[in-house]
């Protein structure tokens, strides 16, 4: 476990430097270097800005080399000191991120949580009816429901209970009610995948021996469906909520500049509009680490919880993290990974029921 | 009965259901044999059209691109013209079908032109994104060795970035042209289609078909093109059939970061993101765009799940 464990802080530190270079490299291409703003910045304000600007010209001016610049930034943010901004050379980035990121997780928590109390009991009630009307309608919403994306939600519940109604306050960040819309928008999407996901987890479950054991005995459906099936299908959901946690803690990019929320998306949204390299970097350093640092943490808790996927890991190759469902990666296609004959295209084989059901995610 | 079931029925070409009737008699070995003659493609057509949701959401998608190329004929107005003298009309006042915005221009025509915008981006973008894609999955799922562990592990490092970060940065670099911007999207978006091309490249390099290529003879370039490359072009045409509308979310993403195609281009993230100012008094500003975009995603993704279904192969992306 301690190796695995090092290993993989091995890697994630690894991935955070390609990550730190391709992002400085690419910010090194950008037109309009430090001292191109900074000379904007002292014509417009006199020249006290720029024996103010907190020693941004010896870190960031011309006469830097790139490299030293990277350094120096790099070396900042080990120690968590990454210096003054561009756009505000008073404050720094650790200062600027430690006050946005309890705004996102403000939002994430909640969210996270309002996801897990729907989608469990929806992901049951579609796994318990299956193949009967409320199964196809649901999966049919969910599947509908997850092509959209986060901030059309937001949209809708402003015109409904902002405009509509007039129950809750349009944009801003001010006290709790500003906080219903951007939680119920940015659960909505999770909620329909982990809904799919807790389905297609239970049928799982549902189909293995211990169910019929335990029927056998005379429990009754429902102690049957809670005690067994339910926990048993739990495991896997580890895996899919941290990422679920760590992509709202980062991706309510969209939400909060759309409600004017002052979180972690807001401020990287900032920055990249005003070319803010040190917290441009910062922010999408932060944001790669959060997302990392829960993948690890997914990892570790799953490899406690189930101890095959450690074995399983061992025999991998060094490049294969361990199996996740497939709806998390990015990509919105879920089909079902049955046969392997290109050529019977239409053999009765691959429409059986389960195959056609279950959403692929067998992770 | 559900769409979701005909979907079933129609990858099962199991006896279909009593109004499925155009195509023919045969369920039997005779169809069967009918359709192994024709191509991957083919067979997929004969299933997608089975489900009309699917079928109805491709002929939508179609009217939106015949109204997106038809915008200047259209639109009654010009995307630029300002009338500060008519701001903030609601809908249906003086000529204006759904009003007009905060500097008096048309939200219907700006919203036909915005259609314009972000199919154009939404294909174009997945085209970069394709071509890119198709080159190192194949290249990757060929040769294997090398090539293959450099873009797995630069992969997994994409997947600790989002890819809506790197198309920002690359935007910030690039500046705000549609040029830019399909580069943007289409660069951030390949990763995980090049992991699908060379799935399907290791599954179909191990058929007896392609083994009796080599036998005979054919090199490596053909045998990818020739034979490797058709067999593969169901799981692609559904992941691009996803893909698209993944980049037309992109597109109004930036637009709403103020990040997206430079004003007065409309596009459905700018125009929401300049009416949100407005949205307590004048909700059609936002209503519109947002009816629109919601459709246009909705039509696509049924569309894909068609396409899905009928081709009934999109792959695990490891392998």
């Amino acid at each position: 476990m301690l190796r695995f464990m090092a290993r993989r802080l091995v890697r994630l530190t690894l991935s955070l430097v390609v990550v730190s270079i391709i992002t400085f490299g690419l910010l090194q291409l950008v037109p309009g270097s430090f001292s191109d703003l900074a000379d904007v910045g002292s014509t417009a304000l006199g020249d006290q800005a720029s024996s103010d600007d907190g020693g941004l010209a010896g870190r960031y001016g011309d006469e830097v080399p790139a490299w030293e610049q990277y350094a120096t930034f790099m070396r900042g943010l080990a120690t968590w000191d990454m210096g003054p901004t561009y756009k505000y050379p008073q404050t720094t980035v650790e200062e600027l991120i430690g006050e946005a990121f309890p705004v996102s997780l403000s939002l994430a928590v909640p969210a996270t949580l309002l996801t897990l109390l729907v989608a469990i009991p929806i992901g049951m009630l579609a796994a318990v009816k299956k193949d009967k009307l409320a199964d196809y309608g649901s999966i049919f919403t969910l599947t509908t429901i997850q092509a959209l994306p986060g901030y059309l939600f937001a949209l809708v519940l402003v015109l409904i209970f902002s405009v509509g109604f007039g129950w809750l306050p349009v944009r801003g960040w001010n006290g709790p009610e500003y906080m219903i819309i951007p939680v119920v928008a940015l659960a909505v999407q999770p909620t329909a995948m982990l809904a799919r996901y807790v389905r297609s987890s239970m049928l799982e479950a549902l189909r293995d021996e211990y169910v019929v054991a335990a029927l056998a005995k005379g429990g009754t459906k429902r102690v049957v469906l809670v005690r067994h099936v339910l926990r048993n299908s739990l495991i896997p959901l580890v895996t899919v909520v941290g990422p679920i946690f760590a992509a709202l803690a980062t991706g309510t990019v969209f939400v909060e500049v759309l409600l004017g929320i002052p979180g972690l998306g807001r401020l990287f949204t900032l920055a990249a509009r005003t070319r803010d390299m040190p917290l441009l970097m910062g922010t999408t350093l932060f944001f790669a680490l959060v997302l990392m640092v829960m993948n690890l943490i997914v990892d570790l808790a799953y490899g406690l919880l189930d101890p095959r996927i450690r074995h399983q890991q061992r025999a991998d190759s060094r490049w294969r993290r361990p199996k996740r469902p497939r709806m998390l990666r990015g990509s919105p296609v879920l089909g079902n990974n049955t046969d392997h004959d290109g050529g019977g295209g239409g053999s009765p084989a691959a429409g059986s029921p389960d195959a056609a059901t279950s959403m692929g995610a067998r992770g | 009965m559900s769409s979701l079931e005909q979907i079933r029925q129609g990858i099962a070409a199991a006896p279909a259901s009593a109004n499925d009737t155009s195509d023919g008699p045969g369920h039997g070995g005779g169809s069967g044999d009918r359709m192994r003659a024709q191509s991957e493609l083919g067979r997929g057509w004969v299933r997608f059209k089975r489900n009309r949701l699917a079928l109805g959401s491709l002929i939508f998608v179609g009217v939106l691109v015949m109204v997106a190329v038809a915008a200047p004929v259209l639109a009654p107005y010009s995307y630029t013209e300002q009338d500060l003298t008519a701001r903030l009309l609601p809908p249906l006042a003086d000529g204006h079908l759904l009003g007009t915005d905060q500097l008096g221009r048309d939200v219907f025509s700006r919203l036909l032109y915005s259609l314009r915008t972000a199919l154009m981006i939404g294909f174009a973008a997945e085209l970069v994104a394709l071509i890119v894609a198709l080159g190192v999955g194949l290249w990757a799922g060929w040769r294997g060795g090398k090539a293959e562990s450099l873009l797995m592990s630069f992969t997994d490092v994409m997947y600790a970035f989002p890819s809506y970060l790197f198309s920002v940065l690359l935007v910030v670099i690039m500046g705000r042209s549609v040029f830019a911007i399909i580069l943007a999207i289409g660069i951030a978006g390949w990763v995980t289609q090049a992991r699908l091309v060379r799935a399907q490249v290791l599954k179909i390099k191990n058929f007896e078909y392609v083994e009796a290529a080599r036998s005979i003879g054919t090199g490596g370039v053909a045998i990818t093109v020739r034979h490797i490359l058709p067999n593969a072009v169901g799981p692609l045409l559904v992941t691009t059939s996803f893909a698209i509308p993944g980049a037309i979310i992109a597109e109004s993403g930036l637009a709403l970061l103020g990040l997206g195609v430079a004003p007065p281009t409309p596009s459905w993230g700018g125009m929401i993101i300049d009416g949100y100012t407005y949205v307590l008094a004048n909700p059609h500003l936002i209503a519109a765009p947002l009816a629109l975009f919601s459709l246009t995603m909705l039509a696509f993704t049924w569309m894909g799940d068609g396409l899905r279904d009928a081709f009934d192969s999109s792959e695990e992306d490891h392998a």
